[in-house]
């Protein structure tokens, strides 16, 4: 059971990394996708020993809602943007990926510096790997311009914590969880909405040339 | 009637209402509904309010998911009187866009159910015992009024509702990873994995909790809750979401919105004070953010050129007065919470008149061209003449009596710094908002539109409020008292810090 863990925790660690290079947006897209694909069977193999219906539902909304229907949504806004790559970042690409090789550092450490946490987490690449998540979500919504690059971040940025809330706390209720889950994906949705209308308002998705609000 | 039912009803009755005015065939009914709705919830919840304050109960519903005790019925009570005065607000504001036509059906059927929602999900925030669905709370509130600033679709209003939605979204995630270390903190606490998120188990358990753990925690929440609250330096989306919204909803964003976030950190004090051991390591930090957001308000409110979005900093400074105050503990939670009350009231009618003076001068509010407002319109201009006075901590206005409990807390507590940073502060924003509000009231107005007469209803909007925080500033009733004392009583752990108050006040 932990080697698996250990192995999502990497694979989810690798999407971070590929995330931070691509400037393509529908394969970025796809690898959001894929890490929520990963958040979903990492339900299902963290708590392995203890399977209820209840761990079954949470697991199977989470894959779908995070595998298919996140991505559906983007791909819409996509299609209808006719944007197809992030145009020059704040922050280049072979940077992007450097400072997540630094972040990954800085998650390795921090993960030392929690122990009680990782001793809850059962293995030592959970707090690191999350964390990692978490701080590459935070930096794309920084450094691209994009404003579906920034809801891209904000999905990761969920996927890093949700990663912490799986696997070190055992019992949330289910009903928090679905309502934790709704509001994650009500939050993809307002974000779909908004970029759609201000593609229409604006005819670009760049948020740095939302600036007339100053002061 | 049980409690079980009220505290439902609670919810129910705005969650329905609102789906109930998405089916409304005219402007008149849905508008209609949508204040039968709040007035019904208002009456029903005095109830619940009357019966937690004064007969000292605490009601628990749902499997003790649900409680109301007298913090979160003392904030129950402010939400209630800030939704009341701007549902009926919003009539008067709609019924003046209907007349220009600038508002469609569906774009009220639209206002009128989020604005049920919010108070549905604001009201989900203050009752729920589990600090699990306070976080779905509040993140609901986001999504929900994130549509109520465009609810006039233009380049403006969709840049602010993109950087509301990103920045509160980003914000309350890092609360949710609060939530999860303090669920985390009290693995191995034995009161059964079931309870871990209610907060009363946490409170009664609080000692046991693991330090460290806890400590992360509050970081983590105090930053996310924080950024919905306005906290500087996590404040930026808060000028721009409150100058695009419609005037009645940023007077709920302002009137309790922002309060509904500060409301979950003082939640968490307790417990991380206990946790700690009494260190007061959570309270300073938590008057360290409200320092800076008093300053950098201070700074901002200068150079404003928009009244709205004068008024969006001000936010940022009683916000931050109030963190100060609940950061300083003993005195300073108790006029935190009468802060609270007094810079909502207050709050509600500016942005009221700044929405009507706006709507007189055609559509802008920019402050310039609202010069004389006394002459455009005498009693809304006499509104947010008396209200900047009143923001900026006058004399007979409650909100300086607050502010002078928080000074005598300062210095009851030796807190120097914070003491003097907060006259500076408060001094700065003195100077800067009277030179905004004199041209503003006296000035030469630039258009020549006709004086527009208020109707009855505005009149009351206008001086009710004002002779609420007028009486307020002069008597403090005992009823009030009492009920203050008892929710800062659930924040502050020492019972000797409630003794000294006695008599205490001016």
């Amino acid at each position: 059971m932990d080697s698996t863990i250990e192995i999502i925790m990497i694979l989810l660690v690798l999407s971070d990394m590929a995330l931070l290079g691509l400037s393509r947006l529908r394969a970025c897209i796809s690898i959001v996708s894929f890490q929520g694909m990963l958040m979903g069977l990492l339900v299902l193999i963290a708590h392995s020993s203890s399977m209820t219906p209840r761990l079954i539902i949470i697991a199977a909304v989470s894959f779908m809602i995070k595998g298919f229907v996140f991505p559906y949504l983007l791909r819409r806004g996509i299609r209808e943007a006719g944007t197809q790559h992030e145009s020059e970042p704040f922050v280049g690409y072979i940077m992007s990926i450097i400072s997540g090789v630094v972040m990954l550092g800085i998650s390795l450490w921090l993960g030392e510096k929690l122990p009680l946490l990782a001793a809850l987490s059962g293995s030592s690449l959970v707090i690191p790997a999350a964390l990692t998540t978490l701080f590459t979500g935070l930096f794309l919504i920084v450094a691209r311009r994009n404003a579906l690059n920034q809801c891209l971040g904000y999905i990761i940025l969920e996927n890093g914590i949700y990663t912490v809330g799986v696997v070190s706390v055992v019992e949330i209720p289910f009903l928090v969880e679905l309502g934790i889950m709704l509001d994650v994906f009500v939050a993809v949705f307002v974000m779909g909405i908004a970029i759609y209308n201000i593609n229409r308002e604006f005819d670009h998705l760049d948020s740095d040339r939302l600036n007339n609000l100053k002061g | 009637m049980n409690h079980e039912m009220t505290l439902g009803l609670l919810i129910l009755i705005p969650a329905f209402a609102g789906f109930a005015c998405l089916l409304m065939p005219s402007l008149r009914t849905a508008l209609g509904l949508m204040c039968a709705g709040v007035f019904g919830t208002a009456i029903i919840g005095l109830f619940a309010i009357t019966s937690v304050l004064f007969e000292h109960h605490i009601l628990y519903a749902a499997g003790q998911w649900l409680f109301m005790d007298a913090l979160s019925a003392y904030n129950y009570f402010v939400m209630l009187l800030i939704f009341c005065l701007s549902s009926i607000y919003s009539c008067v504001y709609f019924r003046a866009e209907m007349e220009h036509h600038n508002l469609t059906i569906n774009q009220i059927r639209l206002f009128t159910c989020l604005w049920c929602e919010a108070l549905t999900a604001m009201t989900i925030v203050l009752l729920s015992n589990n600090l699990g669905i306070m976080w779905v709370g509040i993140e609901a509130t986001t999504l929900i009024t994130a549509f109520l600033i465009c609810v006039h679709v233009s380049r403006e209003s969709l840049e602010a509702m993109w950087k509301y939605i990103l920045i509160c979204s980003v914000g309350v995630a890092f609360a949710f990873m609060g939530t999860l270390l303090a669920a985390a903190s009290a693995k191995g606490v034995a009161f059964g994995n079931h309870n871990a998120l209610l907060w009363t188990t946490l409170r009664t358990n609080a000692a046991a909790l693991n330090p460290t753990l806890i400590k992360a925690a509050f970081i983590f929440l105090l930053v996310g809750y924080g950024t919905k609250a306005g906290l500087a330096p996590m404040h930026t989306w808060l000028p721009d979401a409150h100058s695009q919204a419609p005037a009645p909803v940023s007077a709920i964003f302002s009137g309790f919105m922002l309060n509904a976030a500060l409301y979950c950190v003082m939640r968490y004090v307790p417990i991380v004070e206990t946790a700690t051991g009494n260190s007061s390591w959570g309270l300073n930090l938590i008057a360290g953010f409200g320092i800076i957001s008093i300053m950098t308000a201070a700074v901002f409110i200068l150079f404003q050129t928009d009244l709205k979005r004068l008024l969006a900093y001000h936010s940022i400074e009683h916000l931050g007065i109030i963190a100060l105050g609940l950061g300083l503990g003993g005195l300073g939670t108790f006029a935190a919470l009468f802060h609270t009350l007094n810079h909502s009231l207050c709050k509600t009618l500016s942005f009221f008149a700044a929405g009507r003076l706006g709507q007189a001068i055609g559509g802008s509010h920019d402050m310039e061209k609202m010069n004389g407002s006394m002459r455009i319109s005498p009693v809304w201009g006499i509104g947010i003449f008396c209200s900047i006075l009143a923001l900026i901590g006058i004399a007979p206005f409650a909100l300086f009596i607050s502010e002078f409990q928080l000074l005598k807390a300062a210095i009851d507590k030796g807190a120097t710094v914070s003491l003097v940073l907060f006259l500076l502060g408060a001094g700065i924003v003195f100077i800067g908002a009277l030179g905004h509000a004199i041209p503003l009231a006296w000035g030469r107005p630039h258009s020549t539109a006709p004086v527009s007469r208020a109707s009855f209803v505005e009149f009351i909007l206008v001086f009710a409020p004002l002779s609420i925080l007028l009486l307020l500033g002069i008597w403090m009733p005992q009823p009030l008292q009492s009920a203050l004392n008892a929710s800062a009583d659930v924040i502050r752990n020492t019972v000797s810090a409630s003794a000294s108050l006695q008599g205490g006040l001016p």
